[in-house]
């Protein structure tokens, strides 16, 4: 607190004082020069590389997606007994890879994390487009997306009104309020840096843009008193969120009577595994941004050691929540618990059981050595084999428990078709080229933010500039 | 510059502890509100400032509590008042599967309450024209500096004072600021253009959602399904020599159930004799069958005077009569089977059994209304 700041010692033991959260010297203007100029420069050649490569990605997503519109959800691999394949693998996927950044911005705002600062934006941004990508799969998986607006209740001439009971309406409910908050949310953060952007640069159309998204911000203290507040609000709310979303998502699965599903374990197993699979996304992103921005005094080896550091934590739950999978369908004397989790690790699709469990529980490991948690190679290595790793988990949670229930005359081998994979790389696609078009127009690192806890920013006379 | 319409005075500061020192400097002088403006929240500027707390989080609360109790009765209204279908085994008021949508409600509602609240309503952005906007300040604000401003209020403002207060306290790049006569940037020229695009946008939106909406539940792209490889009536096929679709059936086909009489003709059919037993049942099925098909024109007793004879143009026969008394039950059976005059042919409606039975039902009809008197010493004698 800032009134006890007088009564800690000046000098404190090295191990307690915390480095720097930049590197070099870095004043506010610095910080604007450096984040806040790319838009009027022109983008590098290797950046329009990148966007060919994920529009292309995108195009063919689109061009999938135009078939399963126009022919019809039957040329996906869902049959029965496997109603739920690739939309719901997909879905649930990419809600999770946007909670890292829900994470980061509102609750390690709320711990006073300052490190959270640099990183906050290009994660919150990410969650949005994760968020956006998830919504696709529900909205084809409807069959008629254009009808997808009977999801919601609203009075109709047909007098039908949406069964609240139903976890898929608790669905349509938390996603749509994760999307809306976490726009909220990432919006509020960007008033300000707009209002620079909008000081600085020099292209009419620009101007005019920035102008009307900052809204004439001004930077006024009476003006800044409200929006602490209020960021400080939101966090506390987004907190509640993040935790309550993929808890319902897992809802879904958690109501059904699917052996395997009907588990009390599984919202917290699904919220461990949502930030974990968000953490290795962000940290992926974060490393390509920091080389080719030129961002490695703001965004330091130390930001991602420290993310590398939770995504160890959370391999660790995840290994703890597969533990206690095996554990209760042994605990449990239960026969369809028990054949369940034998085909997680030896039936027909025991390879997505033992991938899952490598990848999301032994190659992280390689994080317990500091070498590994600060060297691109294998944080990258890492990263890549969580996010496959976490697709793999929800396949093996969706479509083993499916494709033998409890009914062996209705058993049946699922296999997803070249329209599913098709869509899944549009929705990398589409993720990826809204990425790479955000770092080129919007700033990528949230610069008041990071004004803020620059050495000296705040006056001295209240305390040595923590919060 | 003139001071007569200045509306504040502004000047910048290096650092955030230059800003802090000077804030009591010239509140001190108490030559107007002062207001500060910085790229990033100082802390304890409130303080220094005199700024009241922010009710932003009293206003959340409120909202909060709001946004739950809308969710939670909304909820109650649909599933257990106006739309009570039993789902899941679940009563209709199933409190507890309607939390996880009220939580999200009220975050729903608070958060917009936050965001939009601080934004529009606690801070009144968005706003153009502000002078600050304008000044030649602005761009150092929003990037390092920090500026103190003494604002004007009401007549007695002193722009000359205010300057030297700021200059006195450390400031430099000092502007007198003029509250602008009309916004810089929202000019009418431009709001005219910005709405005429709204409303343009607006109108082209609407078109393609109405036709969107007309078009598509009517007209579903993939109707596969309509589309199977199959032969559809009154079609051509070249599979067969004549090239018709549909096909005669072959000569002598019998269809199930309905064997061929052999007869062709009333005074044939008098040879057919009824191959039903005179049972109770049979009687009752018989009954049943003329209530159905028979009584409306030929009457409940036969006798050719029915409810519908004002409607029906053509007098019903009475089977009561002497000729039809008279006839074998073959030619009654002919007589359903085939039609007659003007009735219709019954062999559609009613199954040769059916025919039979109803043949039965009418003999027992015509001795009840033509019974003799051994026919009565015979049922008091039962």
């Amino acid at each position: 607190m800032r009134s006890d700041a007088a009564s800690i010692p000046s000098t404190l033991p090295e191990r307690l004082v915390e480095p720097p959260l930049t590197e070099g010297t870095v004043t506010p203007g610095s910080l604007d020069d450096q984040v806040l100029a790319f838009p009027d420069r022109r983008p590098p050649l290797k950046w329009y590389l990148a966007l060919a490569v994920t529009l292309t990605c995108l195009a063919i997503g689109l061009v999938f997606m135009g078939i399963t519109v126009y022919d019809g959800i039957g040329t996906w691999g869902n049959n029965s007994p496997v109603f739920w394949g690739f939309g719901i693998i997909n879905f649930v996927f990419w809600v999770g890879i946007g909670h890292a950044g829900t994470l980061i911005s509102a609750i390690l705002f709320l711990f006073r994390k300052r490190w959270r600062n640099a990183i906050a934006r290009f994660a919150e941004a990410m969650t949005i487009f994760a968020v956006m990508c998830a919504g696709l799969f529900p909205l084809l998986h409807v069959g008629r997306p254009w009808l997808a607006f009977w999801l919601f209740p609203y009075p109709n001439q047909r007098a039908l009104w949406v069964n609240f009971r139903s976890p898929l309406i608790w669905d349509v409910f938390a996603v749509s309020t994760y999307f809306s908050v976490s726009l909220m949310f990432w919006y509020l953060g960007l008033v300000p840096d707009l209002a620079s952007m909008r000081d600085r640069t020099t292209s009419k159309l620009r101007k005019t843009i920035y102008t009307v998204l900052s809204l004439g911000w001004r930077g006024a203290a009476s003006h800044w008193q409200h929006y602490e507040k209020a960021y400080l609000l939101l966090a506390g709310l987004a907190t509640g969120l993040v935790l309550s979303v993929h808890s319902v998502v897992s809802f879904d699965f958690a109501t059904s009577v699917v052996p395997a599903w009907h588990m009390t374990i599984f919202p917290p197993y699904f919220v461990a595994g949502a930030i974990f699979a968000g953490f290795a996304m962000v940290v992926m992103v974060l490393v390509v941004v920091r080389e080719t921005m030129d961002l490695k005094n703001l965004i330091t080896l130390r930001h991602l050691e420290v993310m590398n550091k939770v995504i160890l934590g959370m391999s660790c739950l995840m290994g703890y929540a597969y533990f206690m999978e095996g554990f209760t369908a042994w605990y449990s004397q239960n026969t369809y618990l028990e054949h369940n989790f034998i085909n997680f690790i030896s039936g027909t699709y025991g390879w997505a059981g033992w991938l899952t469990i490598c990848c999301n529980i032994f190659v992280p490991q390689l994080l317990w050595f500091r070498k590994c948690r600060t060297s691109y190679f294998w944080m990258i290595l890492v990263s890549i084999g969580v996010t496959i790793g976490m697709w793999f988990e929800r396949f093996s949670i969706i479509v083993i428990s499916l494709h033998q229930d409890y009914m062996p005359s209705a058993w049946r081998v699922y296999k997803p078709t070249i329209v599913d994979l098709g869509i899944l790389l549009g929705s990398f696609g589409l993720f990826f080229t809204l990425v790479l078009i955000f770092a080129r127009v919007l700033p990528v690192i949230a610069t008041t933010e990071v004004k803020g806890i620059l050495p000296d920013a705040q006056p001295s006379h209240h305390g040595d500039g923590h919060e | 510059m003139s001071s007569g319409n200045a509306s504040s005075v502004l000047g910048l500061f290096d650092t955030a502890d230059a800003l802090m020192e000077a804030i009591p400097q010239v509140k001190a002088k108490n030559l107007g509100r002062l207001e500060a403006y910085t790229p990033y929240p100082i802390h304890g500027i409130d303080d220094a400032l005199g700024l009241r707390r922010s009710p932003l989080g009293g206003m959340v609360l409120v909202m909060g509590i709001l946004g739950a109790i809308t969710a939670f009765v909304f909820q109650f209204w649909v599933s257990a008042v106006d739309y009570p279908i039993i789902t899941g085994g679940k009563a209709p008021w199933s409190w507890e599967a309607f939390i996880p949508i009220i939580f999200e409600v009220t975050v729903l509602f608070a958060t917009f309450t936050a965001g939009l609240g601080m934004l529009l309503l606690l801070n009144r952005l968005p706003l153009f024209g502000h002078p600050v906007l304008a000044s030649d300040a602005i761009k150092a604000i929003t990037r390092d500096r920090f500026a103190l401003s003494i604002e004007a209020e009401g007549e007695g403002f002193d722009a000359a004072a205010a300057q030297a207060a700021l200059a006195a306290a450390g400031a430099t790049g000092i502007e007198v600021l003029i509250e602008p006569d009309r916004d810089p940037f929202l000019t009418s020229d431009y709001i005219l253009r910005a709405a005429g695009g709204i409303f343009v946008s607006c109108v082209v939106a609407g078109l393609i959602m109405y036709g969107a909406v007309k078009l598509f539940p009517v007209l579903p792209p993939m109707s596969h399904m309509e589309d199977q490889p199959k032969l559809a009536a009154q079609k051509a096929d070249p599979f067969f020599k004549d090239g018709f679709g549909m096909q005669e059936p072959v000569p002598g086909t019998v269809a199930r159930g309905y064997l061929p009489l052999g007869v062709s003709s009333q005074e044939e059919a008098a040879a057919l004799v009824n191959p039903l037993p005179t049972t109770p049942a049979v009687l009752a099925e018989g009954k049943r069958l003329f209530h159905i098909r028979c009584e409306l024109c030929h009457g409940p007793l036969a006798n050719g005077t029915p409810t519908l004879t004002a409607a029906y143009g053509a007098k019903p026969a009475n089977l009561q009569s002497e000729q039809i008394r008279n006839y074998p039950d073959g030619k009654i059976f002919w007589v359903i089977t085939m039609g007659k005059n003007a009735m219709p042919s019954h062999a559609a409606d009613l199954t040769v059994d059916q025919r039979w039975a109803i043949v039965h039902y009418v003999r027992a009809l015509q001795r009840a209304q033509n019974a003799t008197d051994a026919d009565v010493k015979a049922a008091e004698a039962r």
